[in-house]
C-alpha cells in the first residue's frame, strides 16, 4: 500500500519525502479536528454522558 | 544464395543478442532461489495481500497512538485555553461595578480553590454535560440531583469535573485528604470548606452521594455541604471518586481581593 503510493508520486526521491509529510500532517490534522472528537464519545475511556445519556430513572449519575 | 546465406548470417546475428539477454534476464531469477516469488506469481499475490494486511494493522497501531495522544494531551491544551478565556470574561465582570440585575450564572457563578490538587483556579459553571465539563471547567449538579448553591442556608454544592483530558481540572482528587480545605470564591465571598470524608470507589449509578444530606458521608443533619465527583480509576471511567466537605466559614472579599489564610 505504502510503497504503492510511494511509486505514484510525482518527483524525485526529496519531492515525494516533502509530499509524504505533508500528506502525514494532513492526516493527523484531520484526525485530530474531526475524527477523534467524534469516535471520542463513543468510546468508554472519559465517560462523562453517563449521566445525561440515560433517562433519569434513579440510576445514572456522577460524570467523570 | 550468398545473400540469402548472409541474411541469414545477419539474422542470426541480429538474434543472437536477444537470446542472450533473456537468457540474462532469466539468470538472477533463477539464481534467487525459490523463496523469491515472481512477480504476478500467486507467491506474489499472497506475499502482497500479507503485506498490505500488515500495513493495515500498522497504521492502525499509529492511529490509536495518535488517539490517546488527543486524548491525554491535545484535549487539555484545547480546554485549558477556554477555560482561561471564560475565567478572565469572569473576571472582567466582576471588576465591573455590580449592576442591579440578577446574578449572572450562565458564564459561571465563580472559581473552585484545592490546594491539595495544585491546579490553581477551576472555574465552575452550571450543568455537567459534555460541553460544559469538555471546556476544562467543574460542573454543578443539575441532574439527576440539583446542586444547592454556596450561599443557600443548607444544601449540597456538588460538583463533577474530568479527571483526564479536557483540563483534568479533578486530576489530583486522590491527594485531597480529611481536613484538607477546599475554598470556592464567588463575586462577594469566600467560601471556606473542609474535607470530611471520601468515598474512594464507588458505582457510578450511585446518585445518593449527590443528596442534600449525604448519608454515606455519615452526616444525618441538614448543612452546607460541597461534593466533588469524578471518575476514577485515572484513565479510565469504571466507577467514582467523592470528596466530601463542610462549611467552615465565610468571609467578605475585600478591596484587593485578599484570599483566605487557607489560599496563602
Amino acid at each position: 500500500m505504502y510503497v504503492w503510493i510511494w511509486r505514484h508520486l510525482p518527483g524525485n526521491a526529496w519531492m515525494k519525502a516533502l509530499i509524504s509529510l505533508i500528506l502525514v500532517l494532513a492526516i493527523v490534522y484531520v484526525l485530530f479536528q474531526y475524527v477523534f472528537p467524534w469516535a471520542e464519545p463513543l468510546l468508554p475511556f472519559n465517560d462523562v454522558t453517563v449521566d445525561n445519556g440515560m433517562p433519569v430513572t434513579g440510576g445514572t449519575a456522577v460524570a467523570s | 544464395m550468398e545473400r540469402r546465406g548472409t541474411g541469414a548470417v545477419a539474422r542470426t546475428d541480429g538474434d543472437e543478442p536477444q537470446l542472450q539477454q533473456e537468457a540474462d534476464r532469466d539468470e538472477p531469477r533463477r539464481q534467487q532461489g525459490p523463496d523469491r516469488p515472481r512477480p504476478g506469481g500467486a507467491r506474489g499475490r499472497i506475499a502482497a495481500v500479507v503485506s498490505f494486511i500488515g500495513e493495515l494493522l500498522i497504521t492502525a497501531g499509529v492511529i490509536m497512538a495518535l488517539f490517546v495522544v488527543y486524548s491525554l494531551w491535545w484535549t487539555n491544551v484545547l480546554a485549558d485555553r477556554e477555560a482561561k478565556r471564560q475565567a478572565n470574561h469572569v473576571r472582567h465582570n466582576w471588576a465591573k461595578p455590580a449592576g442591579p440585575g440578577a446574578l449572572d450564572t450562565k458564564d459561571g457563578i465563580g472559581f473552585l480553590h484545592v490546594p491539595a490538587m495544585k491546579n490553581g483556579e477551576v472555574l465552575v459553571k452550571p450543568g455537567t454535560g459534555t460541553g460544559v465539563l469538555n471546556e476544562g471547567v467543574a460542573g454543578f449538579y443539575r441532574d439527576p440531583v440539583p446542586a444547592a448553591m454556596p450561599w443557600d442556608k443548607q444544601g449540597n454544592f456538588t460538583l463533577a469535573a474530568h479527571r483526564d483530558g479536557h483540563g483534568a481540572k479533578f486530576h489530583n482528587i486522590d491527594k485531597i485528604e480529611t481536613g484538607d480545605p477546599v475554598v470556592f470564591e464567588t463575586r462577594d465571598v469566600w467560601y471556606v470548606y473542609k474535607v470530611y470524608g471520601e468515598l474512594k470507589e464507588t458505582s457510578r449509578f450511585n446518585v445518593d452521594v449527590l443528596d442534600a444530606v449525604p448519608k454515606e458521608s455519615g452526616k444525618t443533619v441538614p448543612g452546607r455541604y460541597l461534593t466533588l465527583t469524578t471518575c476514577t480509576p485515572v484513565y479510565t471511567s469504571d466507577y467514582r471518586y467523592i470528596v466530601w466537605a463542610e462549611l467552615e466559614r465565610t468571609e467578605k472579599v475585600d478591596a484587593k481581593r485578599t484570599p483566605p489564610k487557607e489560599l496563602r
